[in-house]
């Protein structure tokens, strides 16, 4: 066994020994390609509607290239700044989220959208999706405090209070947007898990969420049909067992993003071709907006782009691996689980693999919060990628 | 400072490696969706995008033997609204409800109507329907197609049939030739946005209409509109129900004619006759159309009566069990087994030969020719010529003939069946046979229908049909084309001779069912020339009031459209008498 365990550091070791780091150009192109064709298909799948709608077909792609801009500002400096400075701010920051939520679930602060009470503004003004500060506050948090307790991580107090930092938040933000909710646990999870030295705590916890998923589908059929629960409770779940026979309860939704996919084919429509797009799915230049690039770029577009996220998804990996110290590997844990939550939820809900939940692909969906966030939580990891020429 | 211990990194590998197969799950499913699944998706994508409109083809023409269009096409227009695209509603709600005179709250609803495309109102004739599209409303469609017109309005309409909503024949030639005539619709195909907004810069599909090939018939407008008219005339002045008149060429089934007045405008097929007391109820309204539509010719049977002596004849000659001089006595009526049927003279015809009995339409001459042939022997002829099944003529709905079993026959049946009672045929069933055993012995197949052409009249198929020769010999029927000219020269066909032709003949005056209500059909069948027929003619009238029998009253109307007609059809006249089969 140990034996064992020496070779595989030893392989790990070599690999990493390969490069041995500094600032991270790799992924710093990476993400500003990704972001670059974000914002192509922003404008592709959003001129149409933009146009009658605003009469400008460039209404969402000047907006969504200006918070780009912002955000890739945002990056440099943030990258340029030891990742120490923050964890200074990680109370502050953990309670402002805190604050901050409250105001916007139960004051006027909150602004409603849909019926989600999601953005928080002055006076009717929206101005940020709260939700999106919430979640790199909740991973420079835990990273502080992961840091902060060092070997009594697995420490009962430790566990408490760990929960006490994360499910607050997890809750305040999941009363208004369910799929946020649950990518928080997702990151809590995640960077809890890596830190713990005790894994049959979660695997335990894996094994209940595994099975209590699957029998809540099951049971709640069956109490449908029993007529216990409402059919519209359950909705989500027949929606995607059967979108077709559920169009107006949501599938709606669902069979146009499948119509647009479906009609991609191998090779697309080729760009701006979409139809799909002109009204016809919901969301097109936001959550479903895979579903666009599904239609004019094809399979090989789609697959390229899922193959570019993992890309980078591998980049946060190595720059955690790589890392100065625990806190900084805990940082680029937390982006790196943030990013990849959110690819594969939206790519499988868009495909209809999962139930619908609403989740936007980073870089490439519209919205300037989400945008100028996910900027700087890479600025954050590119910041520990250049302090790790220094280590040892 | 805390570092990162290897156990951190070896649980970050974990987590990492898990993210594989979820990928490698993402990668299978888009995957299956693209590839597999695209075909489905793109098709259910197109019905989406695509708004369709049909353009109809334009349904075959049909002309008669001279090649004149008695069935064709009028370009009309349909009148629609695309919701989305209508900028000024009150406008062109105002402008269509002045247009088409609907009613303003009517169209304000199917304007308002949150549909892609909403029809108005079709049919709507061309000059309308420009002057609509020359408003240019946004949103508003003016679509041509063509809709069915009959330039001769009710001539035939029971032969030519009419077509409903969608030009789908729906009686008549119409429906018989509904394969040939019927084009291949085109469609218009347009991509739209969600809203149903059509995408400017978008390529029309567009797959072009095939229209339906022209049918050619033997029916002749000309022959057609003479009996028409002498078939009026003789139902007006007799007060009758209905009249039929079939003019056919005897020597192949062609049918140059088929009246059956009243008839009915086939541009209005719905429009019940002014003498139909309204309102109606739905059923008795349709049950007046389809009254309305029939064919009697071909739709409906009765008791020929003593046209029917002409089969009786033919039978009893060609089985060899009556020669023309045999003789026979009429005493008024025959008993035949405990029945006493009596002959239409009740004083009797006395001893006369078997043509005089023919020249009198003697029932009693017929009864015992009938009994000389025997059950099996009739029924055999009968079966031969064709009478136990249909015609085959090439309209919808014929009916069969309703004749006694044979196991049912006795000697009673046997002697009504010989003068054309107690079974029923259809007066096409008895040209048919007639025209047959008078043309040498042909079963001819009658027919409308001659040729097929192409829309720009090219031919593609000349129609066959069937004939069945030696139903009786040829000497037998020159026999029986002698008898029957006599009919006419010198019996009780008189009323049909025409001076300088040879017309062959036989009359009949059917009481209907029940008997003694004084409801009868009288009748005349006669063709010319009579030692070579060329043309055939039937005549029923239904229900005629006062005199009502055939020799008197059916007889003169042959009489009158044959003059007419036999000068038009370029038959000559035959100076002096038919060289017939004297013994």
């Amino acid at each position: 066994m140990k034996k064992d365990q020496r070779s595989l550091g030893d392989k790990l070791k070599s690999w990493i020994m390969q490069d041995r780091g500094g600032y991270d150009y790799t992924l710093l192109f990476a993400i500003i390609f990704i972001a670059c064709f974000g914002l192509v298909m922003v404008y592709s799948s959003s001129s149409y509607v933009a146009y009658t709608q605003f009469g400008s077909s460039f209404y969402f792609f000047k907006r969504q290239a200006f918070f780009m801009l912002l955000g890739i500002a945002a990056m440099f400096v943030v990258s340029k700044i030891d990742y120490h400075l923050w964890l200074k701010f990680a109370v502050l920051g953990i309670l402002s989220a805190i604050v901050l939520m409250l105001l916007v679930n139960f004051t006027p602060f909150g602004i409603e959208f849909n019926g989600k009470k999601r953005w928080f503004g002055i006076a009717g003004h929206s101005l940020f999706q709260a939700a999106e500060y919430v979640k790199i506050v909740l991973i420079i948090g835990l990273a502080a405090y992961v840091n902060r307790v060092g070997k009594r991580v697995d420490k009962w107090p430790t566990i408490v209070i760990t929960a006490l930092i994360s499910i607050p938040l997890c809750l305040l933000v999941a009363m208004n947007n369910l799929s946020t909710g649950i990518i928080l646990v997702g990151i809590t999870f995640v960077m809890v898990y890596i830190a713990s030295q005790k894994k049959v705590l979660y695997i335990i916890l894996v094994v209940l969420a595994v099975v209590g998923g699957v029998s809540a589908v099951f049971l709640g059929d069956q109490f449908v049909k029993m007529g216990i629960l409402k059919p519209y409770q359950f909705e989500r779940i027949y929606v995607w067992l059967d979108p077709e026979a559920y169009a107006l309860e949501g599938g709606h939704q669902v069979i146009q993003g499948l119509y647009a996919i479906g009609s991609g084919g191998l090779f697309g429509k080729g760009l701006g071709k979409s139809l799909q797009k002109l009204g016809f799915v919901p969301e097109a230049r936001n959550d479903m907006i895979f579903s666009i690039i599904c239609e004019e770029l094809g399979v090989i577009g789609a697959l390229a782009l899922i193959a570019m996220f993992m890309f980078v998804i591998y980049r946060l990996f190595r720059a955690a691996i790589n890392a100065p110290d625990l806190v900084g590997a805990m940082i680029t844990i937390g982006v790196m689980t943030h990013i990849a939550i959110q690819v594969i939820l939206n790519v499988a809900v868009v495909t209809n693999t999962i139930p619908n939940t609403g989740v936007t692909l980073p870089f490439i969906s519209y919205g300037g919060t989400s945008v100028i966030f996910l900027f700087l939580e890479i600025g954050l990891a590119l910041s520990v990628s250049n302090l790790s020429r220094c280590k040892r | 400072m805390n570092f990162l211990r290897i156990s951190h990194k070896r649980q970050l590998l974990l987590i990492a490696l898990i993210m594989i197969p979820v990928f490698a799950v993402l990668f299978v499913r888009v995957g299956y969706l693209m590839i597999y699944r695209s075909e489905y998706y793109s098709e259910k994508a197109d019905d989406l995008h695509e708004r369709e409109r049909t353009i109809k083809a334009a349904r075959g023409v049909i002309y008669d033997a001279n090649g004149t269009e008695i069935a064709s096409n009028r370009t009309v227009c349909t009148i629609s609204v695309v919701h989305n695209q209508v900028k000024q509603p009150d406008e062109v709600i105002a402008m269509l409800s002045a247009e088409l005179g609907i009613d303003e709250a009517k169209i304000k609803g199917l304007v308002e109507k949150r549909s892609s495309r909403e029809i108005i109102k079709t049919n709507v004739d061309k000059k309308t329907g420009d002057k609509i599209r020359n408003y240019g409303y946004e949103g508003v469609k003016v679509d041509e197609d063509y809709k069915r017109y009959y330039p001769y309005g009710s001539m035939a309409s029971k032969v030519l049939g009419f077509t409903g909503a969608d030009n789908q024949g729906i009686i008549g030639l119409e429906v018989e030739y509904e394969d040939v005539l019927k084009g291949t619709n085109g469609k218009l195909l347009t991509l739209t946005d969600a809203a149903g907004i059509e995408i400017d810069d978008a390529a029309e599909k567009r797959i072009e209409p095939v229209a339906g090939n022209n049918l050619k018939l033997s029916l002749d407008v000309n022959i057609q509109k003479y009996a028409e008219q002498a078939a009026l005339k003789v139902m007006e002045k007799k007060n009758a129900k209905r009249v039929s008149v079939i003019i056919m060429n005897p020597q192949n089934g062609e049918l140059l004619a088929m009246v059956n007045c009243p008839e009915f405008d086939l541009n209005a097929p719905y429009k019940l006759s002014d003498s139909i007391e309204k309102p109606l109820s739905g059923k008795e309204y349709s049950d007046a159309l389809n009254n309305m539509w029939r064919n009697t010719c071909i739709n409906d049977t009765y008791e020929p009566g003593s046209t029917f002596k002409i089969i009786t004849m033919s039978a009893a000659l060609d089985a060899g069990v009556v020669g023309l001089n045999d003789t026979f006595h009429c005493g008024g009526f025959r008993v035949v087994e405990d029945r006493r049927i009596h002959c239409h003279k009740v004083i009797g015809h006395g001893t006369e030969t078997f043509v005089q009995g023919a020249m009198n339409s003697c029932n009693p001459v017929f009864i015992d020719v009938g009994l000389r042939l025997g059950v099996d022997r009739f029924y055999e002829y009968f079966n031969r010529f064709g009478l136990l099944s249909k015609t085959g003529i090439d309209l919808p709905g014929e009916a069969s003939t309703i004749m006694h079993k044979k196991e049912n026959m006795g000697e009673v049946e046997l002697a009504t069946v010989s003068f054309g009672q107690s079974f029923q045929i259809t007066p096409i069933q008895l040209v048919t046979t007639a025209a047959s055993l008078v043309n040498g012995g042909r079963r001819v197949t009658p027919h409308f229908g001659v040729e097929v052409m192409s829309s720009d009249g090219e031919s593609i198929t000349k129609l066959e049909y069937k004939t069945t020769g030696g139903i009786i010999s040829e000497e037998t029927s020159k026999t029986v084309r002698y008898i029957l000219e006599k009919v006419v020269s010198e019996g009780s066909g008189s009323k049909a001779y025409i001076e300088g032709y040879s017309i062959g003949g036989k009359t009949a005056t059917s009481e209907k069912l029940p008997r003694k209500t004084g409801r009868y059909i009288s009748s005349f069948l006669g063709f010319v020339p009579a030692d070579n027929p060329q043309v055939i003619a039937l005549i029923t009238i239904d229900e005629p009031e006062g005199v009502y029998y055939g020799g008197t009253i059916a007889a003169p109307v042959i009489k009158e459209i044959y003059e007419n007609i036999l000068p038009y059809l370029e038959i000559e006249k035959t100076e002096g008498k038919l060289s017939g089969e004297e013994e």
